[in-house]
Parts: structure tokens; sequence; C-alpha cells
């Protein structure tokens, strides 16, 4: 391939390439613009690609999301780096950033890998799937998932024992154990940071029984058991595989909760579990869906109304904060709560919980800068300098915040708001030429 | 129909709640509460009325004296409302109410005049100890006289009169129908809460805090017992000397424990820790110890030389009858049980 532009020299760097840094580094390639985006999963598409459907219009988020990553990944002024990670981004001047990207080795020559999938069936190690959020296993060599970009195999080399039968099954021999990783110093013009956001860890809440007791499940977890390219074909509940029938929902679970140290609104749990629900409805017709909430909020458009179609489809709305969950000896689980509405405390079993586990924000995105100083707002999302004049300017004038990394947000306000940060950047770029 | 009253929140935060308006009615306390049942569910419900108060139906409430104080509920609110120390300070604002002289509620609200209660008793002992020429013996016999005297006045003119106010307020005026044969047979309920505090085993990992509060209580009460009744300092007894000088320690070295926790606020229950909280066991302690040292004094023959000791003991011992047993911390040893009494009551 021959690509007439310098190696280290970009004019964007886009961190992050979930739906809004896929958006922003698209919106900036389009105007002409030379975009270098990394992401340090194996593969483009963030979380959006491994949903199954998005609220409020059930349409299919995998084919919201491929098209956009076929798109990214084709495009020429586009340059991709998966399990790659920048850092040391230092201003040195109007349009002049030097940053140093750290690049993992995959120890597949992507090129060359036509994901035919022998090297899984060859590899002997089989550790938890993280792409399907441990409800499976896979391999140490592995495709990450069916419909990640780039499509090609990776080595998973903490768990890899290095017995080389991958190698041997390879018919491409595009496996390279003698990969390092790669150091690369880059000078771009202006940074795009989407970082995304992590999931709240429910193991921070014991008393809610994850991880202990195999029926509470988080709701990406069942999330994937309800996508398109599910993994069990079928809704299971791990302990027995047996198919619930009594599905509950505990909301607000590390969110709005200040003893678990993140007091506000993740904004998207209400909505995604109603999706879930409305979803499981339709899978599991003969199944009770119990949605346990401290208050819905259904505030974009079309929420209320989808909100009131779960009502309508017989979700069912329970106005209480679940306490605490015990588990029978059947793997079912009792869940303890205090109906508001009537003002009593209520016990109540299910044969399976899923914990709508909250938004927060990335770790050490500030640490990535040297020289200036990327503000944090007092939650460490990325601070927004000017939340109503300016919302993707930063700090650092030339920095600009896509998407979930300056807070939590639902997917067609991420686009929006990546939509806003390229704007920006696009303006920054011709403004200072 | 019942008005809401904002103002209320100022009220009972002088008896020690916290950002209990923080509240959004989650109902977590309630669902992490170990004593809440699906009959008796708090303490949101409390939480909720403190915020509109709702002072009749709050006074009409046993929950506060229901809640053991395990503090589960405001290490897991999401708000950090501390669900827990508002029903403590409900038991300090209804011990108030239930007062008819309305001092208890000037005790709590308020530490100056606190501390000028125990002063002026501090200068009555004093004048009364010089109007009789500080003599050992004389000293003594009034001690123990005053001892019978205040127990029985303190239990005519206040115990007895604020827990038929108590009955008032959450059986009668609520219009609760209990058949006399009810009152007889529940009976038991009170006594066996008195003396064992049983209901507190319900609260989670508390069995140390139980046992510890346990044997305090049979320590205090025997000690009660043995100096008044067998009046220990004149007895010549062994039996009641020794019997004296356990229960008297006790009281002081379980004491040590719950001062020092009180102290340290490192625990929920300790954290938002009243000076009213630790009048009654600093005293307490201070009792178990003087009167332990007074006996032995005695039995070294060297009270005689050390007046002061049982002049300290005698301070102590009157502000504690007078202050703390009608007015302070101390009811709470008859209202709980009676509280569990009055909702065997209520049960249907």
């Amino acid at each position: 391939m021959e690509k007439n532009i310098d190696k280290t020299s970009y004019d964007a760097l886009v961190i992050g390439a979930g739906i809004a840094g896929g958006e922003a580094a698209l919106n900036l390639a389009n105007t002409g613009y030379k975009v270098l985006l990394v992401d340090k999963e194996l593969s483009v598409g963030g979380k959006m690609i491994m949903l199954s459907k998005v609220f409020p219009t059930l349409d299919c988020s995998a084919c919201i999301t491929t098209p956009k990553v076929s798109e990214i990944s084709r495009h020429s002024n586009i340059t991709i780096f998966t399990g790659a990670q920048a850092s040391n981004i230092r201003k040195i001047g109007e349009k002049e950033f030097t940053a140093r990207i750290n690049k993992q080795p995959r120890y597949v020559h992507i090129e060359d890998c036509t994901s035919c999938q022998l090297c899984e069936e060859a590899c002997p190690v089989s550790v938890s799937d993280q792409y399907q959020y441990g409800l499976i296993g896979r391999k140490a060599a592995f495709i990450p998932f069916s419909i990640c970009s780039p499509k090609a195999a990776a080595i998973d080399i903490e768990n890899c024992t290095l017995c080389g039968a991958c190698e041997r099954a390879c018919p491409t021999n595009c496996i390279d154990f003698t990969m390092e990783p790669e150091i690369i110093d880059i000078k771009v013009k202006t940074v795009v940071l989407a970082t995304g956001f992590k999931l709240f860890d429910p193991l921070d809440i014991p008393r809610y029984g994850y991880g202990k007791f195999k029926n509470v499940i988080t709701a990406m977890q069942m999330e994937r058991e309800i996508a398109p390219t599910r993994p069990f074909n079928t809704i299971l509940r791990p302990k027995d595989g047996k198919v619930p029938d009594k599905i509950a929902y505990v909301l607000c679970v590390g969110s709005r909760d200040a003893s678990v140290g993140n007091p506000i609104c993740s904004q998207i749990c209400c909505m995604y579990s109603i999706k879930q629900a409305q979803l499981l409805m339709g899978a599991l017709p003969m199944a009770d869906v119990t949605i346990y909430y401290i208050n819905i909020r259904s505030f974009g458009k079309g929420f209320e109304e989808f909100y009131q179609q779960a009502k309508g489809m017989g979700v069912n709305f329970v106005k209480g904060k679940i306490g605490r969950i015990t588990e029978k000896e059947n793997g079912n689980l009792i869940l303890r709560y205090e109906d508001i509405n009537s003002g009593k405390l209520q016990e109540e079993e299910h044969d399976m919980v899923i914990l709508s586990t909250g938004v927060l924000p990335n770790e050490g995105i500030s640490e990535l800068f040297e020289g200036d100083t990327l503000g944090l707002d007092k939650f460490n999302f990325i601070g927004q300098s000017d939340a109503l004049a300016g919302p993707s300017r930063t700090s650092i004038d030339g920095v600009f915040v896509a998407g979930t990394a300056s807070g939590p947000m639902d997917i067609p306000d991420s686009i929006l708001s990546a939509g806003s940060a390229s704007s920006e950047a696009i303006s920054y770029l011709i403004q200072h030429s | 129909m019942a008005k809401i009253n904002t103002k209320f929140g100022n009220e009972i935060s002088k008896y020690g709640a916290v950002n209990f308006r923080a509240c959004y009615n989650c109902g977590n306390c309630t669902a992490v509460c170990s004593l809440s049942t699906e009959e008796v569910s708090f303490p949101r419900e409390m939480v909720r009325l403190s915020a509109i108060g709702f002072e009749d139906e709050i006074k009409a409430s046993l929950k506060p004296w229901e809640c053991y104080y395990c503090g589960e509920c405001s290490t897991h609110c999401p708000q950090e409302a501390n669900p827990g120390e508002l029903m403590m300070s409900l038991r300090r604002y209804l011990t108030s109410k239930y007062d008819w002289t309305g001092l208890s509620g000037l005790l709590y609200k308020s530490l100056p005049i606190s501390i000028i209660a125990f002063i002026i008793t501090l200068i009555g002992v004093l004048w009364f100890a010089g109007s009789v020429g500080y003599e050992l013996e004389k000293m003594i016999h009034f001690g123990h006289m005053f001892e019978m005297i205040a127990i029985a006045a303190v239990g005519v003119f206040i115990l007895m009169p604020n827990v038929a106010r108590m009955w008032y307020y959450t059986i009668l005026k609520p219009k609760t129908k209990v058949s006399i044969a009810k009152y007889v047979k529940s009976m038991g309920e009170l006594f066996i809460h008195m003396f064992t505090q049983k209901r507190a085993l319900g609260c989670d990992d508390n069995q140390f805090r139980w046992f510890e509060h346990f044997v305090l209580v049979i320590g205090y009460l025997s000690l009660l017992f043995t100096t008044v009744f067998l009046n220990w300092f004149a007895s010549p007894y062994l039996f009641v000397i020794i019997l004296g000088y356990v229960m008297s320690a006790i009281v002081f070295v379980v004491t040590i424990d719950f001062v020092s926790s009180r102290m340290k606020r490192n625990k929920e229950v300790s954290k938002y820790t009243q000076p009213s909280d630790l009048f009654f066991v600093i005293w307490l302690f201070l009792m178990g110890l003087t009167a332990f040292l007074v006996r032995l004094f005695i039995d070294l023959d060297i009270l005689e030389g050390n007046k002061w000791l049982y002049l300290m003991h005698l301070i102590v011992l009157v502000q504690w009858a007078l202050i703390i047993v009608p007015f302070g911390k101390w009811t709470h040893f008859m209202y709980r049980s009676f509280a569990m009494y009055f909702a065997k009551l209520k049960e249907k």
C-alpha cells in the first residue's frame, strides 16, 4: 500500500475508536484531514458494537456500528492503531502537539490473517472471554469477536503457553512471536479525546452478591445474551443453564450512590433496562420481567413513550431500591426492598437478576498529558472548559473531548458530541493556519 | 389534614440529626435493616415523617425505639442521609416529648445548660457537705438516704408519669383498641426486653456489643441493688461486700470500651456522638469506679483520711440520679422496654 503521508505526522490524533471517536475521525477525514485513530482494544467499535439494540428505536446496534466501522477502516485519510495507547502528549505551540504511541504486539500480521480460526481450534488454552463479558470462554489465540475490525486473530500473550500449536496450524503463516512492542513518536495539530467510560464494578457492592451468586449478572452481560451475535443463541441463566422466567432488574447499581463514590445519574441505565426488558419479553414470551427503580428517568425524545410501551407490554415496574440479595439453594434469588408505594418491606423471589450498572469515568486520562494540565470535572470526567458555549473544548486549547469521556450520555448524544468535537477541531485547524 | 412543617427539620437537627433531608426515598435503608419487617418497616418512614414534620405521627410511633442502631442503613445510604443517626435523634426527641417537665429537651439541645446543671448539683453537694462539717459518717448516711429518696421520687414523679405519657401518645391518642387481657398477657414482653435487650441480637454482627451491654445492665442493676438495699458501704457481710466489688468492677471495666469507642467515633453508631451520649457512659464509668474505690478504702481503713473520695462519689451519684436518670439517656432503659411492650399491644 503506497500512502503519500509521513508515518509520524498527522493532522489529528483521535484517542478512542468507539462510536464517538469513530464519528469524530470520520468527520475530520471527510474534510480532508489526516487522522490517526488509536484504541487500546483489539477492535474498533468501542462498547456500541457489542450492544444488542438501541433505545428507543430498537434498531440493531451492530447494524449501525459496523458500516461506520468499515467506513473508518477503509478511509484513506484514517490510520488505525489497535492495541495501542497514546501518552506523553505535549503542546509545543499552536497546532503543534507531540505524542508517543505505545503499540502492543498482536503477534499476528493483520494483513495476512484470513480469520480462518484454525489457530483458535489448535490453541490448548481456555480463558474467560472479556469481549463476551465473561459469559463464555475463549482461547489464547483468538478472534476477538465475530464482527470485530480489523477482523484478525490475536495472541493473548499473558495466557499463552508458547506451545506453538497456533503457529503450526496457521495456513498463511501470519502468526509471529517475534513481534515487539512499538513506540512511535508522532506530531499532530489537534487532539480529540474520545476515551469513553467504564462500567461500575458490582463487586464493590457485596450485598448484591455479584461474583458469588452465579445468576446475578450485569446488564452488559445480558446485552451480550440478547445481541444478534450472542454466545448462547438463547437466554440462559449462568448457574445451571435454565431459561429464566422471572427476571429482575436492579437499577442504580453504582450510580446515584454516594456510598460507592458516584453520586450522579448515569443517564442510560433506565432506558437500556427498559429496552432489555422489552427484548426479553419478545425472546421469552412467558417470562415475567420486573424493574426495581428509584425514579424512571425517561427524558429524551421518544423515551417516555418507550417506557409506556414497556408498561403496556407487561413489564412490571416497582419503586424501591434493592437493599440486599440472597441466594436460595436452587439458585433463585431473594430480593429485599421497601416498596415505596406501600411503605412496606418486601421480599421477592426471582430466578435471574440483572444489575444495571452505572457509568464511571475512565481513569488516567489527564496523566496522558505533559506540560499543560488537562482539567477534570469534580466527577473525574474530562472537564468542559465552557459547557454551554463550547461543550467540546477542554482546558487545553486544541484538545477536544467527544462522547462519554466528558460525562454520561446515550448514543445519539455521543454522536452529537463527536460532531461538535470534530467541528471545533476543524475550526481550530483552520483558524491557526 | 395534617400540615407539612418544614421547620421540624431544624428542631430535630438540634437533637443531633445530620443531613437527613438529603433522602430521596429509595428505601435502601429499610431494605438493608435486619430488624425491619413487612409489618414494621423503618427507618425510611421516619425519615419521611421528619422531613415533612408530621410531629403527631412521630410521637405516636414506636419505630425509633425498635431500632437498635447497627448503622447499616447509614453505611449504605446512597445519599449519605444518615438514617441511623436520625433514628437516634428521634429517640432523644421522643424522650424530651415524653418528659412532662420539659427538662430533657433543654438538656439534650443545649450543652451549656447541661454543664450548668452539673455545676449546680456539684455546688449543692459541696454546700451540703460543708453544712455537716465534711463529717464522713454523716455524708455516708446522707448518701444512702439520698439514694433511696431519689429512686422513689424520680420513679414516682418523673419516670412513671413520663411512661404514662408515652402510653398516651402511642396507644391512647392513636385510638389503638387493646383489651385488659392483652395488657396482662403481654406483660412478659416488658420484662424480657428490660433485662435481656434480646432484640439487639437481631442486628447484624452485633453479638459482642449486645453481650457487653447485657453484662453492663446486669452489673448496673445488681450494683444498684447492693448499694441501696443491701447497704454495701455499711454492710458487714462478706458476700455483700464481694458482690459489690464484682458489680462495680463490671460497670467501670465494661464502660471503658463504651467510652473509648464514643471518643474514637470510628463506628457508625459512635460517629455522631452527642454530649448526652458521652455524659451517660462517662458517668456510669465514674459511678462504678468511685464506688469500687470507696469500698476499697473502707476495707483498707483509709477512707477517714481520704474523705474527698467519698465526696467525689457523692457528687457523681447526685448528678447521675438528678440529671442523667430522670432527664438523660438513662431513660432509654425504660422507653425501649415499654416500646417493645406497647408494640406487642399494637400487634393484631
